[in-house]
């Protein structure tokens, strides 16, 4: 029987799981969202099904396929010839339906049981899940039976968004092909675009795959003409499947098998593993994923990271198919795990090369990157007492994500906190979210920036990422800031509309094409710094949704920036202060201004609120005084409502940050933080 | 930050151990018993004990009016407006009436206060409600209790909040003879239409009748009540219920800014700030015309919302302000008794339970607690603003620490530059602001040896006094 054998084989195939959770087995937040807790019950319910599997009686009503699926998906760590190892990533925007026929590949190969799958639906990271994207990636090792020859195929995830793009050129380079998945009623999205020219660009072979053509509106021969057009890849073999409705998935699985190329044999050269992801895990140290690119690594390998110069033993190795399953020995070709009591995720950087200690490779593997930040913010606890709870927060964090960096900083408004570097926006809103979900934190975030470049006259050139450490005018000589290249893809009908809201950030108009009869993409250059703001938001609301955009740094540039400081009072208030071009100090300084002038309660004298380049007023409002704030009312001696009055009000003024003599209430600040982020 | 932080040991190490000369009430006896004599003070000067003496006011509250006003939020017993003759006496009495005055005089028989000594009453305010509603041998009652349980002070003022339109030179006549001897006379506006919209039971006319039953019976010591910022009231309006007001010579005026209430028509119908209310900038304006109206008019303006011509100043408010204890009887009224505020319940059925209680012993009539000096400063520090005398720093300084008044006026510096608040000396000099600021700099002056007093300013500092008292707050409070 076929469960029988399985059993002896490896532990039961699921488990309820946050380490390889995911919509479903793939998708995981792994450097970036499993918090311990999921860990640890994790791996308590991993001891709870090993104990079960044994009694409990299979469902054996499927048909005889899938028993002969399953009873290959159960053997799936039996090794195959070189030859016969496929290993490959899937390509998609978001809501093409990756997840979906990832599962699908998983179930229909046996790797995860029928029935297990809905478990898995219903356990997946909450933050994952609400954005409906996939952050990191992890990997599934299938075994696949193609005319009587079992064959190993090792499917790793791409995270799907821009911010994370290093860590899916590195998933990319671990594969030798990849399945294109487009959604037959939406076409070919600008993500898409970009995760396909690094997948060509790492010579994997592209297998293009229309999914969702069940729906009413799907268009099947539009799409495929669109990849032909936009991507000019050959499109007579593409595979029309519903990964939902289960068609057209064995075609996928041949087609795997007959297209993607084997990986090289070369089992006999010295190790070179390509770290593709790594996580922290509390009880075990660093997680790290790998596909063996030459040679072999077996455990108890005394183990070398070329990158960061570290070494370990590797404890323990293994194959993630989903979840980690013990193996002896990894060779060419093959994908796997090693934990090595690796004590942070910056020893093990994803991109770094392993090798063995004693038989080191000559050379690493190419496209090595150290993760450098885009964009900054400062990070304030609202109550001043969680500083050290926020910095402990952030060390943890950095455990899991090399890429995060943090420094502490000073505010006169905000105490005290910390300015962070991240990847991208989304790497800043996740890193975020956590530290407020995940360790309680009650935080203020100031407008994210970039980082400057600063020639100053004396001829250094200094990087800038706060505005309140910008040199001053007469030492400055230029400021240069970061540019990227984006290319939005929208219906024809919004073009206009992209192109207003494009020239309005500062971009340069570079190239416009038309991809298909109705869509067209469009090429701009314009200011980091214009897309760290509601660039995006602002790209969704006005095409409806229709728009996708990609971007890629292209370096710095020399620009006409300022520092736009606000005044309260007459006194600066430097959190609010922000580096802004010139030709928009104006709109900016009127929107802060009015912004504060609504939110700051009236004083017992008139204040004006101003935004200033230099000693230059660009914008002002005043605030009146209060006229009058008196209970000119008697109670009969009874004081005791008067007094609970003037006590709330008291509390009130608690609550507030002196700016010189003007209180201003905590939630003013927020609010224009918030205000610059779309302003600006 | 420093300086706040500095404070609160000074208020610890009071807590609870003043000074007491024997009070035998249960309250405050465990707290005051084992006060050690280090930290036993002069009752006589001292702010921290002021409260402790047997109180020599009381407060009687009468709560039955004709009909609920529109913006009254107090608790009053409203009996209809059907009897046709206002004027003079009803033909029976209403039993409502008297059945209430029963049980205030239980409530008054049954305050028990065991203080060693008895000082006589010196003020009894008989507040409402419209207390003129309530026929004279009832009055005279109340007043026969009070002076069996207390005795009462052949020269006791004794103050009594009249409605125009609610009593006659007869019925005035009555309660002067039994002692009544200052009037409160609640005109509120000169303007029939503004009377009308605030649901006052009387008109315009019945004021001038008023007014003139009061002089007929010689009533010297008057005061009239006018309210401000009333809907649809005009600067051209409040102008003229001044100058009306002050045309009727009373000697004492309290102009009172209307406060709109949660719960009331008012508070239902109407914003503070929006129409038909004044604006605030309106409504700023109307205090500071009463102000210089009165003041040009030979009145002082001596508490937030009092005016007086010399000599008429109401005794029995002025114990409030200077935080001096007062008995409280009646529905929903408050005491001050030991250093506790207690208010009595608001419901005439659980007040009648609480003077059934108090009979058998079984309810407290001065409050639960422990004294708080913080309260007790706060007390003083929201009660001594309000009055133009404003708060004696030296005599704060001696009951809550000097550090304490240090903070304060480093608090207020600012708005002793900006005018709204002044200083003064010992001869009620004003001390200039950059003379203030100098001292407040020096570590090594003692502050108060320049500066007596600080006070709100009239108008501006009175107009702000939330905002100036709650500064102080947070420094007794951080």
């Amino acid at each position: 029987m076929a469960m029988a054998s399985a059993m002896d084989l490896s532990p039961p195939t699921f488990f309820l799981s946050g380490t390889s959770s995911s919509s479903s087995s793939l998708r995981r937040l792994s450097s970036i969202s499993v918090s311990s807790f999921r860990r640890h019950s994790n791996r308590r319910l991993h001891v709870l099904c090993q104990a079960t599997a044994g009694t409990q009686p299979q469902s054996g009503l499927s048909d005889s396929g899938s028993k002969l699926a399953a009873r290959s998906g159960q053997d799936r760590l039996l090794k195959v010839p070189i030859s016969k190892i496929r290993n490959f990533s899937i390509i998609a925007h978001i809501d093409h339906g990756k997840s979906t026929l990832a599962d699908k590949l998983l179930q229909v190969t046996g790797t995860v049981q029928n029935r297990d799958m809905k478990e898995q639906f219903l356990d997946n990271m909450d933050l994952e899940r609400e954005r409906g994207i996939t952050i990191k990636l992890q990997a599934a090792r299938m075994r696949y039976v193609y005319e009587d020859t079992p064959y190993c195929l090792n499917l790793i995830d791409t995270p799907g968004h821009v911010d994370f793009s290093y860590e899916v050129s590195r998933s990319l380079a671990a594969c030798e092909g990849a399945l294109l998945v487009v959604d037959a009623s939406q076409g070919v999205e600008a993500q898409t675009l970009a995760n396909v020219y690094l997948a060509l660009e790492n010579n994997l072979e592209i297998i293009p795959v229309v999914n969702k053509i069940d729906l009413p509106g799907a268009e099947p021969e539009q799409v495929i003409r669109e990849i032909e057009e936009v991507i000019g890849l050959d499109c007579s073999k593409a595979i029309l499947c519903s990964a939902k409705e289960g068609i057209g998935i064995t075609e996928i699985l041949d087609a795997i098998v007959q297209r993607i190329p084997p990986p090289r044999d070369t089992a006999e050269k010295p190790l070179r593993a390509l770290i593709f992801d790594s996580y922290y895990d509390p009880y075990r140290g660093v997680i790290v994923y790998f596909r063996v690119i030459d040679g072999k690594v077996k455990k108890g390998d005394k183990i070398f990271f070329m990158a960061s110069g570290k070494d370990y033993f590797a404890d323990e190795i293994g194959v993630l198919s989903p979840n980690q399953i013990q193996v002896d020995e990894l060779y060419a070709g093959e994908v796997g795990y090693i934990s090595a009591s690796i004590r942070s995720v910056a020893d093990a950087r994803v991109g770094d090369t392993i090798t063995t200690y004693s038989r080191k490779a000559e050379s690493s593997l190419p496209g090595y990157e150290e993760a450098t930040p885009m964009v900054f913010c400062g990070l304030f606890p609202v109550d001043a007492d969680q500083f050290p709870d926020l910095r402990d927060a952030l060390e943890k964090l950095q455990l899991n994500d090399a890429a995060l960096k943090f420094e502490p900083e000073t505010s006169s408004a905000m105490g005290f906190g910390f300015r962070c570097g991240f990847l991208g926006l989304l790497h800043m809103e996740i890193v975020q979210e956590r530290l407020e979900r995940e360790y309680n934190l009650n935080l203020i975030t100031t407008a994210p920036s970039v980082v400057y470049r600063v020639n100053t006259v004396n001829g250094d050139t200094t990087m800038c990422s706060n505005p309140s450490l910008l040199p001053q005018p007469g030492q400055r000589k230029s400021v240069e800031e970061p540019y990227v290249k984006i290319e939005l893809l929208t219906p024809k009908d919004y073009i206009g509309a992209l192109m207003e809201l494009a020239q309005d950030r500062r971009g340069e108009f570079k190239e416009m094409k038309y991809i298909a009869e109705n869509r067209a993409s469009l090429i701009y250059e314009l200011p980091l710094a214009e897309m760290v703001g509601d660039f995006f938001d602002q790209l969704k609301s006005r095409t409806k949704g229709y728009a996708s955009m990609e971007y890629s740094v292209i370096g710095y540039r020399e620009s006409d920036l300022i520092k736009l400081d606000i005044l309260i009072n007459a006194e600066l208030v430097e959190p609010l202060s922000t580096i802004v071009h010139r030709d928009k100090a104006y709109s900016v300084g009127r929107a802060l201004t009015q912004k504060l002038k609504e939110l700051i309660p009236r004083q017992m004298f008139k204040v004006p609120i101003q935004a200033c380049i230099g000693s230059k007023v660009i914008a002002s409002e005043a605030l009146s005084a209060i006229r009058k704030d008196v209970l000119a009312k008697c109670y009969g001696g009874d004081i005791s409502r008067k007094k609970k009055l003037l006590k709330k009000q008291a509390a009130g003024k608690k609550r507030m940050k002196a700016i010189g003599r003007v209180d201003v209430p905590q939630e003013a600040f927020m609010a224009v933080l918030k205000l610059e982020r779309e302003v600006l | 930050m420093m300086l706040k932080t500095t404070i609160s040991p000074v208020f610890s190490s009071f807590r609870g151990k003043p000074k007491t000369s024997r009070l035998i009430f249960q309250a405050c006896k465990a707290v005051l018993e084992d006060a050690p004599p280090g930290a036993r003070r002069n009752a006589s000067t001292n702010l921290t004990t002021l409260h402790q003496g047997p109180p020599t006011s009381a407060y009687v509250h009468l709560p039955f009016c004709r009909k609920r006003c529109h913006y009254c939020d107090f608790p009053i017993l409203a009996l209809g407006s059907s009897s046709s003759n206002l004027y003079e006496e009803r033909k029976e009495d209403d039993p409502r009436i008297t059945n209430y005055v029963n049980l205030l005089v239980r409530e008054i028989n049954a305050t028990r206060t065991g203080f060693d000594t008895k000082p006589n009453l010196e003020t009894v305010f008989f507040g409402g409600g419209t207390p003129s509603l309530v026929p004279p041998k009832l009055v005279s009652l109340v007043l026969e209790t009070l002076s069996l349980n207390f005795g009462l002070s052949p020269d006791a003022e004794i103050s009594m909040e009249m409605d125009p339109g609610t009593f006659g030179a007869q019925k005035l006549k009555e309660l002067m003879e039994l002692g009544v001897n200052r009037v409160s006379l609640g005109v509120q506006a000169f303007q029939d239409e503004l009377l009308k919209a605030c649901g006052r039971a009387h008109g315009v006319s019945q004021v001038y009748e008023a007014i003139e039953f009061l002089k007929e019976c010689g009533v010297e010591n008057w005061s009239m009540d006018l309210i401000s910022s009333l809907p649809h009231q005009t600067l051209e309006m409040w102008e003229e219920s001044l100058r009306l007001a002050i045309e009727s010579q009373p000697n004492h005026v309290s102009v009172y800014d209307l406060q709109v209430e949660q719960g009331t028509k008012f508070g239902n119908v109407y914003t503070p700030g929006q129409s038909p209310l004044p604006s605030e900038t309106q409504s700023a304006e109307f205090y500071k015309t009463a102000s210089s109206m009165l003041r040009g008019a030979g009145y002082e303006h001596y508490e937030v919302s009092s005016y007086s011509k010399d000599g008429f100043k109401c005794k029995h408010n002025l114990i409030y302000w200077k935080n001096k204890p007062f008995y409280a009887f009646g529905l929903g009224s408050a005491s001050y008794v030991g250093g506790l505020r207690f208010s009595r319940p608001r419901k005439l059925k659980e007040y009648t339970n609480y003077v059934t209680d108090l009979e058998k012993g079984a309810a407290n009539w001065c409050g639960n607690g422990d004294v708080d000096l913080k309260d007790v400063a706060t007390d003083i520090l929201m009660l001594s603003f309000r009055t133009s005398k404003g708060l004696q720093l030296e005599e704060f300084g001696e009951a809550f620490g000097r550090e304490v008044v240090n903070s304060i006026c480093k608090v207020y510096e600012p708005y002793v530059e900006s005018g709204h608040i002044v200083c003064l000396d010992d001869m009620r000099r004003e001390v200039m602001s950059d003379e203030f600021k100098s001292l407040v700099a020096n570590d090594e002056v003692k502050i108060e040896d320049h500066v007596r007093y600080l006070r709100l300013r009239d108008p501006d500092g009175f107009l702000l006094s939330n905002e100036l008292i709650s500064l102080a707050f947070g420094v007794v409070s951080p």
